[in-house]
């Protein structure tokens, strides 16, 4: 199957990944235990766009705000509307990342780092150049492996006996939004 | 803003194919054989090539600015004389005007037309300055992977050219699917293939 057939037929997976992921940080107000590094800060926040359908039957709900609960969203879910993007904010330690994830490719748009002591370089002093852009791969390759690592804790139970018990849990948090409203 | 500055927004791709043993050597001569040649004095349409991700004027790599520890750290660069189609419209309907005026003709026949807006696209596309554009890339060695700082899917695929002429290697975009399948382990592979999507009401 060539990669464009690919993402369209498994776009459910990145889909899955956020709802999942959105379930899970709310499970326990904002914190995620990763198997190997422990308790992670994982919120959704501000921005989601929601899509239901294929092609050109496909509906596309966009729900954003500073302070929003996302409560539109989660009606979405019941909906039978899934994630296609979400800005989440990360955070292990000092080091706090926003990003948002696209489900189709796992694009990382408009990632903000955390604040450094690195210092603009003019490109003339090139061990300065060297030093800002091994302190950034750093910061990106830290968030690239937060959001892996929790990629792998949500393919792993999806493909486990676990599932089950997981999609009750999901099910009955998408109906308690519903409740909410 | 890309990897040095501001927020980002970046693919990620698997890099496939072997690495040559003397690595480094054989970067800087690919690196310099695809880098960025400025069409300003020139009538060419389009250039890409690399520059350093410091300067994008410098694609000399005057300070070796592509390599910075086990990355390859560099800019993909595009210049593009572009013409708008209604400045084309506009200029080719001016012509035709002109000239049927000056030939006291009623109208043009089909390939005089053509010929026009060929002539006026070329004039035009002369006359514009070439617009720059610029994309970020670090690549990963001992993890074969790579950041690409855009998401537009025209930047991607004149990246996926660009590296292949380049350096002879495929990138692989990782999108959810692929990236699922390397952290699966073996028992749960068949599981994992036969996954259909699952209704979350």
């Amino acid at each position: 199957m060539d990669l464009v057939d690919l993402i369209q037929e498994k776009r459910f997976l990145g889909q899955e990944f956020l709802a999942w992921m959105w379930y899970k940080s709310e499970e326990r107000g904002g914190t995620v235990e990763l198997p190997n590094d422990g308790d992670i800060l994982v919120v959704f926040e501000k921005h989601m766009l929601l899509e239901y359908g294929e092609g050109d039957t496909s509906e596309k709900v966009i729900c954003r705000g500073l302070q929003t609960e996302l409560k539109e969203a989660r009606a979405g879910l019941l909906l039978a509307k899934k994630p296609e993007q979400a800005r989440i904010r990360i955070a292990r330690g000092d080091n706090e990342y926003s990003v948002t994830l696209s489900a189709g490719t796992l694009e990382f748009r408009n990632v903000r780092l955390p604040k450094t002591a690195g210092t603009e370089n003019d490109g003339k002093d090139p061990e300065g150049l060297e030093a800002q852009i091994l302190e950034r791969i750093a910061l990106l390759e830290e968030l690239i492996y937060l959001v892996n690592e929790l990629f792998r804790m949500f393919v792993n139970i999806r493909c486990s006996q676990e599932w089950n018990d997981e999609l009750i849990k999901i099910r009955q948090w998408v109906s308690e939004g519903a409740l909410q409203q | 803003m890309g990897l040095l500055a501001g927020s980002a927004s970046f693919t990620r791709f698997a890099v496939q194919g072997e690495l040559p043993e003397n690595f480094w050597d054989f970067v800087a001569d690919r690196v310099v054989a695809n880098s960025f040649k400025d069409i300003d004095d020139t009538i060419d349409e389009f250039s890409i090539g690399w520059v350093s991700v410091a300067n994008m004027f410098d694609s000399d790599f005057a300070y070796g600015s592509y390599a910075a520890a086990d990355y390859v750290v560099l800019t993909m660069r595009t210049d593009e004389r572009k013409i708008s189609s209604s400045v084309l419209k506009k200029y080719t309907m001016k012509e035709e005007e002109r000239i049927k005026l000056e030939k006291e003709l009623p109208r043009l026949s089909r390939a005089v037309k053509l010929e026009i807006k060929e002539r006026i696209r070329a004039e035009l596309v002369r006359q514009s300055p070439p617009i720059p554009a610029t994309f970020d890339l670090c690549w990963n060695l001992a993890e074969n992977s790579l950041l690409f700082f855009s998401t537009s899917k025209k930047a991607i695929a004149l990246l996926e050219d660009l590296f292949k002429e380049t350096f002879g290697l495929t990138l692989v975009l990782q999108i959810p699917w692929l990236l699922g399948q390397q952290m699966v382990d073996e028992s749960q592979a068949a599981q994992y293939e036969d996954m259909r999507p699952a209704v979350l009401l």
